[in-house]
């Protein structure tokens, strides 16, 4: 009996000593949504912090506001230091709860910090156990930290609102671990959206403008060389295979007006070939959409109209890729559509021979494409609206 | 038990053997000497009624019964009437009184005083006569009893609604309604030294394990008790392991739940006053199943057993999972939800651990009051649950919002356990679950399910392991287990031990159009 109390005390002791050292309530915790790195006087930085505040939420009877409209459910806190580690001590000090940067999903890079290199910072935010490996960077145009200061209108914050942007799949969406692996994949090549922080603006109905899709930054290695606009980023989405959520509007001569449709899945493969010493890749694309707008005299019940549209889309998809490439490999340099990648699978023993070159290799490589877009839907109207046709029961 | 006590008790039911029973005395010739005799022992037992008189006119005898255990009218009718008026025969032999004379159907002849005092108490009148060492029982006995109704804890939408009641002969009339084979075989036996309460070990002989039964009827043997009130002492008495908080066998309260237990080679034991009969051998799953899981279409049972192993799961884990999400594991709650969470918490000035605590042992508390209360009393118990454990103390301040659905939702899955008795056990051992998982986190809730594991796998009823068929794998046996197949599928009976009649019913008995009445 003696001895089974004893075990019995030395288990609840072990339980109780074992446990508990790292509990922290929620009620301590100063819950991250975004971060956003600047740069500040020599090689210092500014780390702002957007922070929730759990009180502003407070729905009847929690103690809280109830009309909580009027109040901010974030605020923002900024320090600087020598690298993330640094300044967040600092701002730690301002702060009476923890900093948890368990749910930040969003983090900022001011260009002046993109520009001097990142990797630093990126190896903050994947050595500490807290953030996550799936948010999402984005690089602004100007001071990152200004961003955070802009209230969203739909959203519970710009953290929210920023990653529901990466989740709509208009432009590039990067996370953590993606932007780790294309900084040790083969061509150490690095692309991130780029968004700019709208002029502040006091009417609320305007601030829903305050962030834009500028485009996407391009980095080699982890410094930011150039930046690609809206149109040549679908070009790359493109060719990274990746889904595109934005309609493509072209226009047609044939029936005078513009018709839009919606890609609604597509697949990208890259074929290398080196032929006599001649590297080439072809852009191989195969895509489905729908008519989601039709402003021409055409009807596209009509197989040939079809077919125009088909050709203009893909025409058009051509011309965004060709525009793309021409940034990153006549103008930048910066292999992020990874063809390197491509050559490495295929020819594995003549990428290791021409690895060290790879700079030299790229802006040379000839492009081809072959692209075909299938429309297998014209919507749920036979006739354009504006031109009655030939489906017009009445006649 | 020190060897001091062990003593006392010894001499104490020697003492108590000599004190109730002349034990074995065979009856006298006279007639005065038995009635001084049995009016000595029913001292002060003034329901106990002496009734003497004279067969014929003139051969003098008494006849002894309980007042209230005996059904005085029929005693009247049919035995002291006619006895009044016919002549005692010459020869003396009480045999032609039986044939001749008294018109009731169970009679037995007694020898001893034991067998005197047994009859009287169990309600039937006993006839002592004159010069006769033979006294006669008659089987009149009758007594308040609740009728059948249906059954409190069990109930069902669809299946018989017929319960068991306090009284033994009814709880085994209504068993032998249903199987009605001469193989159902019912082994009566008293425990109790003051209570003499009738214990029945009935089970279907040629489908049950013989070891089984030797097995349960040697640990009813070994039971040495002065009374038992209820069947949960019996249980306590012959399980296999009586520190465990798992119930190793089963109680019901419906006559068709035990007899499809018995179907399946299962032992049930019967106690005289009380409705509940217990089932053994029993495993965990045994307990997640209700009756009408087998009479509903067999697609809903097992959609429904299915609701019923996750909300099993939800009153084990749930509050310590949110407490151990809450404390130690914030990352892992989507944002939206953790900003919720957070808001609600705000105000509450207790850490989750104490604050789930506090939550589980009101609702237990509300429950338990809700039990025992009168049934007037229970819509007040209600309606004040519904404050403390709602809206107001969250409007206090003292629970956040999250935590009171918890606990809702926790004290809503173990209702749905249908064996009230394993539900208690799930309960139980969430209270440490909860401690572990406020000191360890997921860390400490996955001991404590290994834990929880380990000892299942452990422990035995009647020698069926209790996570049969998972336990040791029976994949034939899941049909009946994780789903619950038709009856046309389910023709082998579930294995529990030793030998058995593995084939239960006709192969190939899926019903179809190809099978239909008309032959055309």
């Amino acid at each position: 009996m003696r001895t089974w109390g004893s075990v019995l005390i030395l288990v609840v002791c072990a339980l109780l000593l074992g446990g508990c050292w790292d509990r922290t309530e929620i009620n301590d915790l100063a819950i991250i949504t975004a971060a956003a790195v600047d740069k500040a006087e020599e090689s210092e930085i500014v780390l702002s912090i957007q922070v929730f505040i759990p009180r502003a939420v407070g729905g009847p009877g929690l103690g809280g506001p109830t009309g909580s409209s009027e109040r901010a459910l974030t605020t923002i806190l900024s320090a600087k230091g020598e690298n993330i580690a640094d300044a967040m001590s600092k701002v730690q000090s301002k702060l009476p709860r923890k900093i948890f940067w368990g749910h930040c999903k969003v983090y900022l890079f001011g260009e002046a910090v993109a520009k001097d290199g990142i990797a630093g910072h990126i190896d903050f935010l994947v050595r500490h156990p807290e953030p996550r490996n799936r948010a999402y960077l984005y690089v602004s145009k100007g001071k990152a930290g200004e961003h955070l200061g802009n209230n969203s209108l739909l959203e519970r914050s710009t953290a929210e609102a920023l990653r529901e942007l990466a989740s709509l799949h208009l432009g590039m969406a990067v996370t953590l671990i993606d932007f780790r692996n294309m900084l040790n994949g083969e061509s150490r090549a690095v692309v991130l959206p780029y968004i700019e922080a709208g002029s502040k603006l006091e009417k609320p109905a305007q601030i829903q403008e305050n962030t834009l899709l500028l485009g996407s930054a391009i980095f080699r290695k982890d410094k930011m060389i150039g930046v690609l606009s809206t149109k040549a980023t679908r070009g790359l989405l493109w060719l990274r295979d990746e889904i595109i959520r934005a309609s493509i509007s072209v226009q047609i001569p044939a029936g005078q007006g513009r018709v839009s449709v919606m890609p609604i899945r597509g697949k990208t493969k890259l074929i290398p070939a080196i032929e006599d010493g001649k590297w080439s890749i072809l852009v191989k694309i195969e895509a489905e959409g729908d008519i989601v707008e039709n402003g021409t005299k055409l009807d596209m019940m009509e197989m040939s109209s079809n077919a125009l549209v088909q050709k203009a889309v893909e025409d058009d998809v051509r011309s965004r890729i060709e525009l793309a490439l021409y940034h990153l490999q006549k103008e930048l340099n910066a292999d992020v559509t990874n063809f390197a990648a491509a050559f490495h699978r295929k020819y594995p023993q003549k990428w290791h021979e021409a690895k060290q070159n790879w700079d030299k290799i790229y802006p040379q490589i000839e492009v081809s494409t072959q692209i075909h877009i299938t429309v297998r839907r014209p919507g749920l109207v036979t006739d354009s609206v504006g031109h009655p046709g030939s489906h017009d029961k009445r006649k | 038990m020190n060897r001091n006590a062990r003593k006392w008790w010894r001499a104490h039911k020697q003492r108590v053997q000599q004190q109730a029973v002349p034990s074995h005395t065979p009856l006298h010739k006279e007639l005065a000497e038995n009635e001084q005799q049995l009016r000595a022992l029913y001292d002060n037992c003034s329901d106990v009624v002496f009734r003497s008189f004279r067969i014929g006119g003139s051969t003098r005898a008494l006849v002894v019964y309980i007042d209230g255990l005996t059904n005085t009218e029929e005693l009247e009718r049919n035995v002291l009437s006619v006895l009044m008026k016919t002549k005692m025969p010459k020869d003396s032999a009480i045999g032609k009184l039986l044939d001749n004379v008294v018109s009731v159907s169970q009679t037995n002849e007694l020898a001893t005083f034991e067998d005197c005092l047994e009859s009287v108490a169990n309600g039937f009148p006993t006839l002592l006569i004159d010069q006769q060492e033979c006294a006669l029982s008659f089987g009149l006995a009758k007594w308040e009893k609740r009728p059948v109704e249906e059954p409190m804890a069990e109930g069902v939408v669809r299946g018989p609604r017929e319960g068991f009641t306090e009284s033994i002969q009814v709880n085994m009339a209504l068993i032998r309604r249903i199987i009605k084979t001469p193989a159902l075989k019912m082994e009566q036996m008293q425990i109790g030294g003051y209570t003499k309460t009738k214990v029945v070990l009935a089970y279907i002989d040629g489908i049950v394990d013989m070891d089984l039964v030797t097995e349960a009827r040697a640990r009813l043997n070994r039971i040495d008790i002065d009374g038992v009130l209820e069947s949960g002492y019996i249980e306590e008495l012959i399980e296999d392991h009586p520190a465990s908080p798992f119930p190793q066998i089963l109680s019901t309260e419906r006559p068709d739940v035990t007899c499809g237990n018995l179907l399946e080679g299962r032992i049930a034991i019967i106690v005289d006053g009380t409705p509940f009969v217990m089932i053994a051998p029993a495993t965990l799953f045994s307990l997640l199943q209700s009756s009408e899981d087998y009479y509903q279409r067999s697609i809903v049972s097992s959609a429904i057993r299915w609701l019923r192993f996750l909300f099993t799961g939800i009153s084990f884990l749930l509050p310590s999972l949110y407490v151990a999400l809450i404390t130690f594991h914030q990352e892992m709650v989507p944002t939206s939800l953790l900003i919720s969470m957070a808001a609600s918490r705000e105000a509450v000035p207790f850490p989750a651990l104490v604050e789930a605590l506090l939550m589980e042992v009101t609702f237990e508390a509300l429950r338990e009051a809700g039990v025992r209360l009168p049934k007037q009393i229970g819509a007040a118990i209600s309606i004040v649950g519904a404050l403390v454990i709602g809206q107001a103390s969250v409007q206090a301040g003292l629970v956040s919002a999250p935590m009171v659905i918890v606990v809702a939702i926790t004290g809503i899955a173990s209702f749905m356990i249908p064996h009230y008795i394993a539900g208690l056990a799930i309960r139980l051992l969430r209270i440490p679950m909860m401690f572990l998982a406020g000191s360890l986190g997921l860390l400490g809730i996955m001991l404590g399910i290994i834990v929880t594991v380990i000892h299942l796998s452990t422990i035995r009823s009647l020698g069926v392991p209790y996570l049969t068929p998972i336990g040791p794998m029976k994949f034939a046996e899941w049909k009946d287990t994780l789903v619950r197949a038709p009856w046309w599928m389910m023709n082998a009976r579930p294995h529990l031990t030793g030998d058995y009649q593995k084939i239960r019913q006709g192969a190939n008995q899926k019903p179809g159009p190809e099978k239909g009445g008309d032959p055309a």
